[in-house]
């Protein structure tokens, strides 16, 4: 979807030095127009509103804000905004809510420099960078989400064909190898986890409409 | 007898001193009301109206010297004690020989408590006795209540100096008890700073050594392998911090997390912990670790593979697959003709014994092992 002769705004948010320096660098080689670097979730949302960064790299330990909290008010800042998730922690709980609040990607600093401009590649284009590990994540977050009582439940559950196929995903099959054995197109299977992923975010929304209602933010 | 100075025992001391403060104005009233209605009972009323003052000023002095730890000395206790016993052996001057009630009367219980809570049991029990004595020393016929009234002021200054002495430990074990707690978490908040350093540093070894080659990409390999081992050490005991797996559970997520190697291996799971007993999580994972041993020795050493639980409330399922050529149709039968099953039979054979399944599927999309192991009511605490 980027132009050819607009490189993509980028931005990377990290508190180590030598982090942000060569994911910049790599970036920065790779064609992409990196606008603004920061270091602590403060300087990142004071600078996004500045430069307005088409993509975000983010660290998710950072100084506060911490990472969720700067995904969901970039988010609501400029919803057409695609966030990926760098992170060395392992926390997967942090993983999570960063994606629930509307990351579209989530890889692990370990990755080689191509995984990361691939990752990169594709968040800016719109489409979900969806790992394994995430996959897993979010079966289980669906998982969790079914066996809580009726009333806790929003109202978008997984289709029997997207815990299938994000099954797949979690199980390491490209989605080419899907997409052959499911006897299905490589944009249909696209489709089916683009759809998990935008179930596990509205989730988010339904319940921040509801919280608002409840604590009576929608006066007027 | 650090206990003694700690500052949670000078705490409970002085909230003693302030009660004293208050009990002191309670007898100095009593005594006065006493000896003004028994005033025809001294021989000498200037004599007596001379001690109440000196109780009077002694009282207010006491109040004042007693409220600054740096002032309860030696000196002003034994002062406190001297003042005291001087009211006690004026009484048969000032009332003659055959007084029935001592002009301080009560009043010294304020020097005797002084005595317990300062110097506790020893201090209650010796300025006790020493009061009980001369009390009974200088009437000319002790009667019960004389014996009586001396008994309770020895039982009475050794209780409360015990009570005082007991109150002052635990307020300082209670103390000892927060600062170790405060210093714990101090050091796991240090611990996380530091964990999360060296993870950053571990993963950037891990891609620049790939990206460089050579024998720094052994390098980074083994970094790589570092910073898994951390990191799931960290999730084990933020886990065990948490308390939410119980004493003879673990937390089968942490430990698949073992199984996962760079670029070769990967593991998926739910964020949240899946508690199993301790006997059931070591051979599931041991199943999916001889799963792995297939895979390399079947597809080869560098053989990718990924490993995916997923927990339900009524059973676990685990997924092991390669992306290998499959196993050609039949294959496996030629093998169990030729009596060469062993690993996938012993595979089978450690689910089965918990009471779950194994079952093998091949294809152009890999090989795929599908084992689901049966939950039983009390391991579901995490997950519901």
């Amino acid at each position: 979807m980027s132009d050819q002769a607009d490189p993509v705004r980028v931005m990377v948010v990290d508190d180590h030095p030598m982090w942000r320096d060569a994911v910049e660098r790599d970036l920065a080689q790779a064609g992409y127009d990196v606008v603004a670097v920061a270091a602590t979730g403060r300087e990142a949302l004071v600078r996004f509103a500045a430069t307005r960064p088409q993509v975000v790299v983010l660290d998710l330990q950072i100084p506060a804000p911490d990472g969720v909290q700067v995904t969901t008010e970039i988010v609501r800042l400029e919803p057409e905004v695609r966030v990926l998730v760098l992170s060395a922690s392992g926390e997967q709980g942090d993983v999570l809510a960063a994606v629930t609040a509307g990351a579209t990607g989530y890889l692990v600093k370990s990755a080689s420099r191509a995984e990361l401009l691939a990752a990169v590649r594709r968040v800016a284009d719109g489409d979900a960078v969806f790992t394994p590990g995430l996959a897993g994540l979010v079966l289980g977050e669906f998982q969790r989400r079914s066996e809580a009582p009726p009333d806790d439940r929003a109202g978008s559950a997984l289709t029997d064909r997207e815990t299938e196929v994000l099954r797949m995903v979690a199980k390491g099959m490209s989605y080419r190898q899907i997409a052959e054995r499911l006897v299905l197109s490589h944009r249909t299977v696209q489709n089916h986890v683009q759809n998990t992923l935008r179930k596990l975010q509205m989730h988010n929304r339904v319940e921040l409409t509801r919280y608002a209602i409840e604590h009576g933010l929608d006066a007027e | 007898m650090s206990t003694w100075s700690s500052p949670a025992a000078t705490a409970v001391e002085n909230r003693l001193f302030r009660a004293l403060a208050v009990l002191r104005v309670i007898v100095l009233v009593n005594a006065i009301g006493l000896n003004v209605y028994r005033a025809g009972n001294f021989d000498h009323p200037v004599a007596g109206a001379g001690c109440i003052a000196v109780m009077v000023l002694w009282t207010g002095y006491a109040i004042w010297a007693y409220a600054e730890p740096r002032r309860r000395t030696v000196v002003l206790l034994t002062a406190d004690l001297a003042v005291a016993l001087a009211l006690l052996l004026a009484t048969p001057l000032v009332k003659g020989d055959a007084f029935r009630a001592t002009v301080p009367g009560f009043w010294i219980v304020g020097a005797l408590l002084a005595w317990s809570i300062h110097y506790r049991m020893i201090g209650g029990l010796a300025a006790g006795t020493l009061f009980a004595v001369v009390d009974l020393t200088l009437r000319e016929h002790i009667r019960q209540s004389d014996y009586n009234n001396a008994f309770l002021l020895v039982i009475s200054g050794s209780i409360v100096g015990f009570m005082c002495g007991s109150l002052q430990r635990m307020a300082t074990e209670r103390d000892a008890a927060e600062r170790a707690a405060a210093m714990a978490s101090e050091r796991a908040r240090l611990a996380r700073v530091v964990h999360d350093g060296v993870l950053q540093v571990l993963a950037l070894v891990q891609r620049r050594g790939g990206e460089l080659g050579g024998e720094l990409a052994e390098l980074g390999r083994l970094a790589g392998e570092q910073e898994r081992e951390l990191r799931r050490l960290i999730r084990a005991e933020d886990v065990a911090e948490v308390g939410e797996v119980g004493e003879e559970n673990v937390d089968l997520v942490s430990e698949l997390g073992r199984l996962e190697r760079s670029g070769t291996i990967t593991v998926s799971a739910p964020a949240f912990p899946v508690e199993l007993p301790a006997a059931v999580a070591h051979e599931i994972v041991a199943a999916a670790g001889a799963c792995l041993d297939n895979v390399r020795h079947h597809v080869g050493d560098d053989a990718r593979a990924w490993v995916l639980l997923q927990a339900y409330p009524d059973r676990v399922e685990l997924s092991v697959r390669d992306d290998g050529p499959g196993i050609p149709a039949g294959r496996l039968e030629e093998a169990v003709a030729q009596g060469r099953l062993g690993v996938s039979e012993s595979i089978r054979g450690r689910i089965a014994a918990l009471g779950g399944t194994a079952a093998l599927v091949t294809g152009s999309f890999g090989t795929e092992w599908e084992i689901v192991v049966p939950r039983s009511a009390q391991d579901l605490g995490a997950a519901s």
